[in-house]
């Protein structure tokens, strides 16, 4: 300790203030630096920061009175944004009227339903799932918004009392509306400073997520509570969002990502302190300004200075103390049996895998709805797509599913992995070097690892948050990394055993070919050493410890294999994508959405990766039913699954936290011939719920022996020696 | 010389003293006993000497050797091994799996010539749980739970073995059962096994412990055999109530 | 006997209750007159916080019924009996370790007493709250802690009150200052329940005890009756 601060911040600050001065130096424009473009330049900058204070304020409120840490609280701002552009806009309404009724009444009632329907059951939860159901609710928000708004129409969302009305402030003109959000940025943060210290339901809230039993022996009513929580917290992020939308546009996307920042702002704050978070973000401001300002990064790192603020996320987090090994928590839905996929399982399974592809794409099913015949190029590509992602998505199944370990950089792994296969292959495709891709991937796993095995869930997922942002930002865009955006020029096509995967049927073929591998690999290693280990970490990382388990290395090892199948799948994927445009294809919320569907399919299950093929499969049906015409309705209703069925089964998890292939698994496997041990489940399930009612009281017949167990369990005198057999037969 | 050594441990949390100057000492071939009212500070104690906690001040010795500073893992390597009061049973795995974790870990170590799953089935069938081996340790009573850490404890090969209240969620003979099996780990000189027992269940502990440690607000407060320490005014003290109400109880002493 | 036909200010009758499928209580009755310190006794895991859990609402036990003042409560919130003057210190320092001493206090204020007077009633009985006011309650010691606890007790007029292990972990010289302030309430003519392991300190207070093994109340007699039989059940010589 130096000065009762810790080492850890001294050298993260120190490395940080070296790294900024060697970057300004390096990059520096050059153009003067006048008092005036000075003053200028951080009113700018304050004005940033007050936007994301907003948000900021808004997520640290929520997270210190319910415990969530609310990955949606962006999105509940871009749909608040947008509903206020219907009322205001679209309808006419008054901008007053308009705001009160989506900030004052729809917020509220929005975060009182949230919490009523999914935060309350959320509270004992594990990490993974209440994260996982946060992202959801902002992935089904994101969704909304885009099928009522669609986004062909032009948006804007006026500033309050115009742009050109304000005060004249010498260089330049300041706008009520900046002044306002200025204020009003600063007077949410001080209020709700006030409401959390020095009122009585602000003492609650925060007295709930510390001990919500005690809070009850108080006297306080604990679910009125939270329920007031969630409702503030929405009221603040659709204030944030309406106030900020006029600034950059109303676009779901760009709106949402501000969310990013201000998780940045609120790290410094340690996620818990109002403060420190406002200040947080306006330095987050002060810093983007002024790098934009005097910073000159050149056209190669022409997204730099956007990396501001996940590169602080980074920092932040990394500079934080190292977790004390955590107790366990408890683990609900387990089977009684826990049973391991036989190796020759795996083979059938992947089998038929591979069949139903060649099968379905080569138009060998007829289903009777429309023209049978293999499948157009529009299909192939849909699947094709769909294909690369879910092997992306396998790859988190040992990382999250059996380690515990949240990773929202798959894709950033991914792109590592093609950029690797770009500069090895070059032009000629050759497929072996896919190999040479898994090889440089494990290291880079290992590199995020190091400082993400010693952080809690929560920072973990931030942290692999920032630096998948990070590398979207600075790395991928790099003409050196991929060079061949912008020049129309194809990603190779992969040429394997002498074959080059030029048509689509071929390419998709072979992905499922290595889906099948990747998925037999994971059979292997679940039932391997090595898979037992990463599911012991997750149960009692304390236990496993005192049993001589390395639990840093553990995970680095966990990290490295899953960046490894990341980076082969990244290969695919951008082959798949790359003649459109890689640096979107890398891009976070594609890194949600996959992470999202492995969730919802069940992501501790190897097998689970066939799920994610019913996606193109979906996919490719709709594509050929619109063809067909005359089956709307049809396909209304694949499109609607293909977009809200994920994040709907997700806030599934709330009841049935491992996944939707889980529960199809238990209700399919009775069917197999080889299986009596799931039959015998099912048939002892069955008989418990057949345990008689009390019913009557034997008033029109005698008891039987099983009811007066009943009876003696209903009254909780099964533990008394009660004579099983005589007691009802000698009533009869 | 003791085998394990815990010497003038503290251990503060804000502003609560949980361990004050206490100082433990297990030999090889003994159950050793560490009692204490709620909040005494036994389980913190067990977390300093596995390392899980690392003490305000204060030294580990493990024959004979400071391992204040070594890490969770490398202590089980050198023998350490325990359970917990509050589960940390693998719970998503079978018990079998769960010893099964153990025994690989310390495969090449200490049990080189013996084939993985069969030292899992010895372990599980010492504590009597070969009939549930299959079973998810999650969907098990607690008591049983508590014994797959028992087992997967015993697969460390330990030479120190940290028991938290073993005994709790199991019924008298299944108790009395777990007695007998540290007794006879105890007593084979091959095991070279000193065994640390915190236990609520007095005649349990009474019954197998060589010596007892009385910890009490984190002070050591008596060192003896289980005959000295129940006669102890202390430990009295410590149970019932302080000194002056000891005469209701003088009575009792013959 | 004067006392039977009264009504008992707290009633427990038949009461099995548990966590999940295990049942703790097998069976519990227990009755604690208007006035009247009830102690109960016995070593750990005998069920005596589940008792108390029972009694404040904060497990529903799964046969039998609670009694508040002739009033059947069974599945009353535990908030709703807080308000209405039931007062639980829970075992393990009943307090909010990332609030303030003033913040929990103002928790305190659900039961109807002003924030004022809650501190007022608070400083004058433990001065040392008063120094720490803001600072927070997870880094006071652990017997600033448990006073921070009983002062709940001591500033909000309880119908019941209810203390679970109040002296564990402490030294005995705060104990007995905690203690001076439970006899104090108990001669104001406030009905106590009380559960301990650390029994000389109770036996002085109360006047009524019972012990508890396995679930069941085992014997119920007077302070000096129930000591006699302690150091069997505690120190395991039977």
């Amino acid at each position: 300790m130096i000065f009762g601060v810790r080492h850890s911040v001294v050298v993260a600050t120190l490395l940080a203030t070296l790294g900024a001065v060697v970057l300004a130096v390096l990059t520096w424009k050059g153009s003067q630096v006048t008092s005036e473009s000075f003053l200028v330049t951080t009113y700018i900058g304050l004005f940033l920061g007050a936007l994301w204070a907003m948000y900021a304020t808004g997520l640290v409120v929520v997270y210190t009175t319910t415990g969530v840490f609310n990955f949606a609280q962006g999105a509940i701002g871009v749909f608040s944004a947008f509903l206020y552009w219907e009322l205001h806009v679209n309808r006419g309404w008054h901008s007053i009227l308009a705001l009160f009724v989506v900030v004052c009444l729809f917020a509220p009632a929005l975060g009182v339903t949230l919490d009523a329907v999914i935060m309350r059951r959320l509270r004992t939860a594990s990490l993974v799932v209440q994260l996982m159901v946060t992202v959801a609710i902002m992935v089904l928000l994101l969704s909304v918004v885009g099928d009522i708004w669609e986004a062909d129409t032009p948006r804007r969302v006026p500033y309050l009392f115009g742009i050109n009305n304000g005060i004249d402030l010498g260089p330049s003109q300041l706008p009520w509306h900046r002044l306002i959000v200025f204020v009003v940025a600063i007077a949410i943060a001080v209020s709700m400073r006030f409401l959390l210290r020095r009122t009585r339901i602000g003492t609650a809230m925060r007295a709930v997520v510390d001990n919500r039993e005690l809070a009850a022996l108080n006297g306080a009513r604990p679910n009125v509570v939270s329920s007031t929580s969630w409702a503030l917290g929405s009221m603040l992020g659709a204030l944030g969002g309406i106030l900020i939308a006029p600034e950059l546009g109303l676009d779901p996307a760009t709106l949402n990502n501000v969310v990013i920042i201000a998780f940045a702002a609120a790290a410094f704050g340690a996620l818990r302190n109002l403060p420190m978070a406002v200040i947080g973000a306006m330095l987050i401001g002060l810093l983007r300004a002024h790098t934009g300002a005097w910073l000159d990064f050149g056209p190669d790192f022409r997204f730099a200075h956007l990396a501001v603020a996940p590169l602080i996320l980074l920092f932040v987090v990394v500079a934080l103390p190292q977790a004390r090994l955590e107790v366990g928590r408890l683990a609900h839905h387990l089977r009684r049996h826990e049973r391991y996929t036989k190796w020759w399982e795996g083979l059938i399974g992947c089998g038929v895998v591979i069949l139903l592809a060649v099968a379905f794409s080569g138009g060998w099913l007829d289903f009777g709805i429309w023209d049978p015949g293999a499948w157009g190029s529009r299909e192939l590509n849909s699947a094709n797509e769909a294909m690369a992602l879910a092997l992306i998505g396998l790859s988190l199944v040992p990382l999250i599913g059996w380690a515990g370990q949240i990773n929202f950089a798959p894709l950033a792994f991914a792109g590592f992995g093609a950029f690797v296969y770009l500069k090895f292959a070059g032009d000629s495709g050759n497929g072996y070097w896919i190999l040479l891709v898994g090889l440089l991937c494990a290291p880079l796993g290992a590199l995020v690892a190091l400082p993400a095995a010693r952080l809690r869930g929560l920072y973990l997922a931030l942290m692999t948050m920032a630096f998948a942002q990070a590398m979207s930002l600075i790395f991928f865009p790099h003409p050196w990394v991929m060079p061949i955006i912008g020049t129309g020029r194809q990603f190779p096509h992969i040429e394997l055993f002498g074959v080059t995967f030029d048509d689509r049927r071929g390419f998709f073929l072979l992905m499922v070919c290595v889906f099948a591998i990747f998925v037999y690999g994971l059979v292997l290693l679940r039932r391997s050493r090595y898979g037992r280990r990463w599911m012991a970490i997750n149960d009692s990382q304390a236990a496993a410890a005192t049993l001589g388990v390395p639990v840093v290395w553990t995970k680095v090892v966990v990290y490295a294999v899953s960046a490894s199948m990341a980076g082969i799948a990244g290969v695919f994927w951008a082959t798949v994508s790359g003649n459109v445009d890689s640096v979107q294809g890398f891009d976070l919320l594609i890194g949600f959405n996959i992470v999202l569907l492995v969730a919802a399919a069940g992501v501790s299950i190897p097998m689970a990766g066939i799920f994610l093929i019913f996606i193109p499969l979906f996919k490719g049906f709709g594509l050929r039913l619109e063809d067909a015409g005359n089956v709307d309705f049809l396909v209304t209703l694949l499109d609607i699954m293909t977009t809200y069925g994920p994040g709907l089964m997700v806030l599934g998890m709330v009841f049935n936290p491992r996944g939707a292939i889980f529960e199809m698994g238990r209700g399919f496997s009775p069917i197999l011939p080889w299986r009596r041990d799931a039959r015998a489940e099912i048939a002892a399930e069955n008989a418990q719920k057949r345990e008689p009612e009390i019913g009557e009281l034997g008033i029109d017949r005698p008891f039987t022996p099983e009811e007066v167990i009943a009876i003696d369990r209903r009254l909780g005198i099964l533990d008394e020696v009660v004579p099983k057999e005589g007691y009802g037969t000698a009533r009869s | 010389m003791a085998l394990l050594e815990a010497e003038q441990v503290v251990m503060r949390f804000g502003g609560v003293v949980a361990l004050d100057n206490a100082s433990v000492d297990i030999d090889i071939g003994e159950v050793t006993g560490l009692i204490g009212p709620n909040g005494a500070g036994k389980t913190t104690l067990f977390n300093v000497v596995t390392g899980l906690l690392p003490p305000t001040s204060g030294r580990v010795k493990f024959d004979g050797v400071d391992i204040t500073r070594a890490t969770v893992a490398k202590r089980s390597q050198m023998g350490i091994a325990r359970t917990f009061q509050k589960l940390e049973a693998f719970n998503t795995l079978s018990a079998f799996d769960n010893v099964r974790v153990a025994v690989e870990k310390n495969h090449r170590a200490k049990w080189k010539h013996r084939r993985v799953g069969d030292v899992a089935h010895e372990m599980l069938g010492k504590v009597g749980l070969d009939e549930v081996a299959d079973v998810t340790v999650g969907t098990l009573p607690t008591g049983s739970a508590r014994l797959v850490e028992l087992a997967r404890a015993l697969a460390c090969r330990p030479r120190v073995l940290l028991l938290d209240e073993p005994s709790s969620g199991l019924n008298e003979d299944e108790t009395s059962s777990i007695g007998e099996l540290l007794l006879g780990l105890v007593a084979d000189e091959d095991n070279e096994l000193a065994v640390l027992l915190v236990e609520h269940d007095m005649s349990f502990v009474m019954g197998v412990c060589a010596r007892i440690h009385v910890l009490d607000f984190g002070k050591i407060i008596a060192v003896g055999t289980p005959i000295e320490v129940q006669g102890d005014s202390a430990v009295r003290a410590a149970y019932l109530g302080s000194d002056e109400f000891r005469g209701a109880y003088v009575e009792l002493d013959e | 006997m004067s006392v039977e036909t009264e009504t008992p200010l707290l009633e427990l009758v038949g009461i099995r209750a548990g966590y999940g499928t295990i049942d703790v209580l097998h069976g519990v009755d227990l009755r604690v007159m208007p006035g009247q310190v009830y102690a109960l006794l016995g070593p750990n895991g005998a069920g005596k916080t589940t008792t108390l859990g029972v009694a404040s609402g904060q497990i529903q036990p799964h046969a039998g019924s609670v009694l508040l003042d002739g009033h059947e409560v069974n599945g009353v919130s535990p908030d709703r009996l807080a308000r209405a003057g039931v007062c639980l210190i829970p075992e393990g320092r009943g307090i909010f370790p990332n609030l303030t001493v003033a913040e929990n206090l103002r928790m305190s204020t659900y039961a109807g007493v002003s924030y004022k007077q809650v501190q007022e009633r608070a400083f004058a009985q433990f001065p040392r709250l008063e120094e720490r006011r803001n600072q927070m309650a997870g880094t006071l010691s652990g017997g600033e802690q448990q006073m921070l606890a009983m002062s709940r007790a001591l500033s909000t007029d309880p119908a019941i009150l209810m203390l679970d292990e109040l002296s564990m972990g402490l030294a005995p010289i705060i104990v007995e200052e905690l203690y001076e302030q439970v006899s104090s309430l108990a001669e104001a003519g406030l009905s106590i329940l009380i559960v301990e392991q650390f029994a000389q300190a109770v036996l002085g207070v109360a006047n009524e005890a019972a012990i508890m093994l396995h679930g069941r109340i085992q014997r119920t007699g007077s302070p000096e009756e129930i000591a006699e039989e302690l150091t069997a059940a505690y120190l395991g010589m039977t």
